[in-house]
């Protein structure tokens, strides 16, 4: 007996006409490591709530078909009928946005990631051993006396999902669950599931990191628009001849190998590394530096060689010996130095690095304790946050934090309307980012009612609709499939063409190879490395990388395997 | 986020007393004057609350409840001073206005009373870790339900500041002017009460998904990371404050009689 069967399920959510689910059916193994893969909208959620009996039991709509659940010793279990307070024995789910999965009812992380097994009514010294244990292994254990609200977000995603693993369902289902997680943190939740899925416990995992996806799962789960297209092992999965066209890019390395025609035996090309340097064993191909920069970008190399040389161009802003702290006895900064010129900019680093704090600190919103942050050679110290805003855009790590009115449009015109444009101009640059970011048509919507890549989508048009000088992105590819993934590259090539500096956060590294010309590496509220993508992702670097929590973007590794 | 509650933690005697005994000190604070009926009973239980903050290090956190409170009594002793309606005796004058016997007892009885209650919640409040008395209002049989309100009670007010400083945050990055003059701060506030609203709303429902995953509402008894230890302190202080409110009650029907 599968210890999931769904069997042609259907779903529409309240108030709407389109099936999200649209006759689903599948069945999964005990202890199997199930991905699932798709484009945003294609109903992976849906589906994982639809396991975890959130639908139809929170979101009521229209529900057809069943999700049965076959636990040992417990019998079959519907979960459109069964309590989710029960179920939650059984199925824990990390949700999409890590915010939405703290309780609110603790004020420690501690205590926050005990709620659970308090209310399984699990014995005092097996809860600590648990608790102790999770928080260890997410490398949150150090701020398990802070307040859950008061964390980075990498950190707070690491606290959601160690709430649901110290519960010990026997079926996890993780919802884009590394989203703002730094590379090895990513590395390291997907190493903990697998883990578990060799004990027995069946793992469903939704990711956009497809290489991630390649090397552990079992099996792939590829939908579109609400359907199963396909379920089989990555490589096949990944080899198919559709599968850009249904928003997903596949690994690199298969897109190597079928440039290169190196072919599993079955005639699948291998989506990972190690199956693509196995085949590779014994036999000499001929790789140009061309040939990578398509393999890259799908483009020829000298157009995409994103090499700088040195700081060219004016200063934008100058950071002289900053320092900054929080709460009296932690410093985030210490007499941090920092200037950035026009080249688009790419800030990564560990979580809790100090990423998020040092461009709210650009941007205004959070004071220096001493040191000073010059713009145009002009101390910000000296202005509003709403005077700057003209000149210098943010957009949040959070959409939730930034949005407020309650229609797309609105949203959007509500800065170009305070900084002096009139009416006119402000739609028509509305509509232009709105367009940009392919959002058109939503204009009206509720933007509470959309999903959240669609409200990260809408939270960049509004800043990019204010046509500022500088245009800070924090996480922008936070929740975005492929398509999405490049419609924010689009942006950032459009806004740096017209002479804007663009700096954004990130942890996706093929995103930065592939987008930046200029990388600062952080960790521990310092600066590691600064320079060009290939400097900084160069061998010689590798032991500061690894400090940082980086890896480096795949196509590098293949290269240097290469 | 700022922190929760008015509650700081100096690790003494009265953080380690149960909450419980402090909410009874509170009841002892209120009635044994009540009962009495004599004002002195009122400055004794004013000055023993005075000498427990101080004992606990917390006089100068309880500033901000006594100066509030001396503003109310200041308003009270005024209007009812030169105004109270059995105003007859003439006390004194300043100003040339003339303050009556009648109102400005009464003014003292009533300004006693507030700033009573005041410091002896203050000694709970400030003392008591919101999350410790829900947990015991909880292991003493109060549903985990109750418990959650009282909790949303004791955050409602920090989440409301947070949440209007995001959304300010939100509204300045993107040009609004909310720092400077009194007016501007003014003007800023108007908007922000309907998202501020619509957030907690929004917040409300997502909270509620988050515990239901995490089985809150089970039927089942729940467990938890550590008991109080045992303080010798809590029955003996218990002991005094109902052997105090018994005595008042007995002396005054004895005198009634
Ligand atoms: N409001 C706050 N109060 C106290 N400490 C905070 C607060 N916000 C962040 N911190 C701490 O400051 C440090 C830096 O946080 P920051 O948000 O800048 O990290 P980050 O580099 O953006 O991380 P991430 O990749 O997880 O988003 C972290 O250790 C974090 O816990
Ligand atoms: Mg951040």
């Amino acid at each position: 007996m599968p210890v999931i069967t769904i069997e042609n399920l259907k779903y529409k959510y309240p108030g709407t006409d389109t099936l999200v689910l649209n006759d689903v059916s599948l069945t999964i193994e005990k202890g199997e490591f199930i991905g699932i893969a798709g484009a945003n909208g294609a109903g992976k959620s849906t589906l994982s709530q639809a396991v975890m009996g959130l639908v139809p039991q929170f979101y009521k709509g229209a529900y057809g078909g069943k999700v049965i659940l076959s636990i040992d010793g417990e019998g079959e279990i519907n979960t459109k009928t069964t309590p989710i307070t029960k179920l939650c024995e059984y199925v824990g789910l990390i949700f999409q946005n890590p915010f939405n999965q703290l309780s609110g009812a603790k004020d420690t992380v501690y205590g926050e990631v005990a709620f659970g097994l308090q209310n399984l009514g699990v014995e005092r010294e097996e809860m600590k051993r648990r608790v102790e244990t999770v928080l260890k292994q997410l490398d949150i254990w150090e701020y398990r006396d802070r307040n859950p609200f008061d964390l980075s977000g990498g950190q707070m995603q690491r606290v959601a999902i160690a709430s649901i693993l110290v519960m010990q369902p026997s079926i996890i289902i993780l919802d884009e669950p590394t989203s703002q997680l730094d590379p090895q943190g990513t590395e390291e939740v997907f190493r903990v599931v697998d883990q578990l899925s060799k004990t027995g416990i069946t793992i469903i995992m939704i990711e956009q990191k497809i290489e991630k996806l390649a090397s552990f799962c079992d099996r792939i789960v590829l939908m579109d628009k609400g359907r199963i297209v396909d379920i089989d092992v990555p490589d096949n999965i990944f080899s198919r001849d559709d599968i850009e066209e249904l928003g997903v890019r596949p690994p690199v390395f298969t897109r190597f190998c079928k440039k290169y025609d190196i072919k599993n035996p079955d005639g699948s090309y291998p989506a990972t590394l190690e199956r693509t340097m196995a085949l590779l064993v014994g036999r000499e191909i001929d790789v140009t530096e061309d040939d990578i920069g398509e393999i890259q970008n799908g483009k020829k190399a000298e157009s995409v060689v994103l090499e700088s040389t040195g700081p060219e161009g004016e200063i934008v802003f100058n950071v002289s010996r900053l320092s900054f702290s929080y709460t009296a006895d932690v410093d985030i900064f210490k007499e941090l130095s920092l200037s950035l010129d026009k080249r688009p900019t790419a800030i990564i680093g560990q979580n809790g690095a100090g990423k998020t704090t040092l461009v709210r600190l650009l941007k205004g919103l959070l004071k220096p304790v001493s040191g000073t942050i010059l713009f145009g050679g002009e101390d910000i110290a000296e202005k509003t946050v709403a005077m700057l805003a003209g000149k210098v855009g943010y957009v949040f790590q959070n959409p939730d934090d930034q949005i407020f009115k309650y229609n797309v449009l609105d949203e959007v015109m509500f800065g170009p309307l305070n900084i002096g444009m009139s009416e006119d101009e402000a739609r028509e640059q509305s509509l232009k980012a709105l367009e940009l970011m392919g959002l058109k048509g939503k204009e009206k919507e509720n933007p509470y009612d959309l999903e959240l890549f669609e409200r990260k989508m809408v939270a960049i048009a509004s800043v990019v609709a204010m046509d500022t000088d500088v245009i800070i992105l924090d996480e922008p590819t936070i929740a975005q499939d492929y398509p999405g993934r490049q419609m924010i590259a689009g942006m950032i090539h459009e806004l740096s063409k017209q002479g804007k500096l663009v700096i954004a956060i990130l942890h996706d590294m093929d995103f930065v190879a592939d987008n930046f010309e200029r990388v600062i590496v952080m960790a521990h509220g310092k600066i590691l490395l600064d320079g060009g993508v290939k400097s900084v992702f160069s061998s010689e670097n590798n032991e500061i990388l690894a400090m940082a929590r980086i890896q480096k973007p795949y196509s590098f590794l293949l290269c240097e395997e290469l | 986020m700022k922190s929760i509650s008015l509650f700081i933690d100096k690790g003494t005697w009265l953080n380690r007393l149960h909450p419980y005994t402090k909410l009874l000190y509170i009841l002892a604070a209120v009635a044994v004057p009540l009962i009495g009926g004599n004002l002195w009973l009122f400055v004794a239980m004013i000055v023993s609350s005075l000498l427990i903050l101080a004992s606990g290090k917390i006089i100068k956190n309880a500033l901000p409840l006594i100066a509030f409170s001396f503003t109310l009594i200041i308003v009270i002793f005024l209007i009812q001073g030169l105004f109270n309606h059995s105003n007859e005796t003439a006390f004194f004058s300043v100003f040339g206005l003339t303050f009556y016997k009648e109102g400005v007892m009464y003014a003292t009885g009533i300004g006693l009373n507030i700033l009573n209650m005041l410091l002896s919640f203050g000694i709970f409040v400030l003392t008591t870790s919101p999350q410790e008395l829900v947990d015991e209002l909880e292991k003493s049989g109060f549903s985990p339900k109750f418990g959650y309100i009282i909790n949303s009670v004791f955050q409602i007010l920090p989440q409301m500041m947070s949440t209007k400083d995001t959304i300010t945050d939100a509204q300045r990055s993107r040009g609004m002017e909310t720092e400077g003059k009194l007016i501007v701060r003014m003007k800023a506030f108007l908007p922000l009460i309907s998202p501020v609203v619509m957030s907690s709303l929004i917040n409300t429902r997502e909270r509620a998904i988050a515990l239901e995953v995490r089985g809150f509402g089970r039927k089942q008894k729940k467990t938890w990371l550590s008991d109080r230890e045992k303080n010798k302190g809590d029955r003996l202080i218990g002991i005094i404050l109902v052997a105090l409110i018994v005595l008042t009650i007995v002396w005054r029907v004895v005198l009634c009689r």
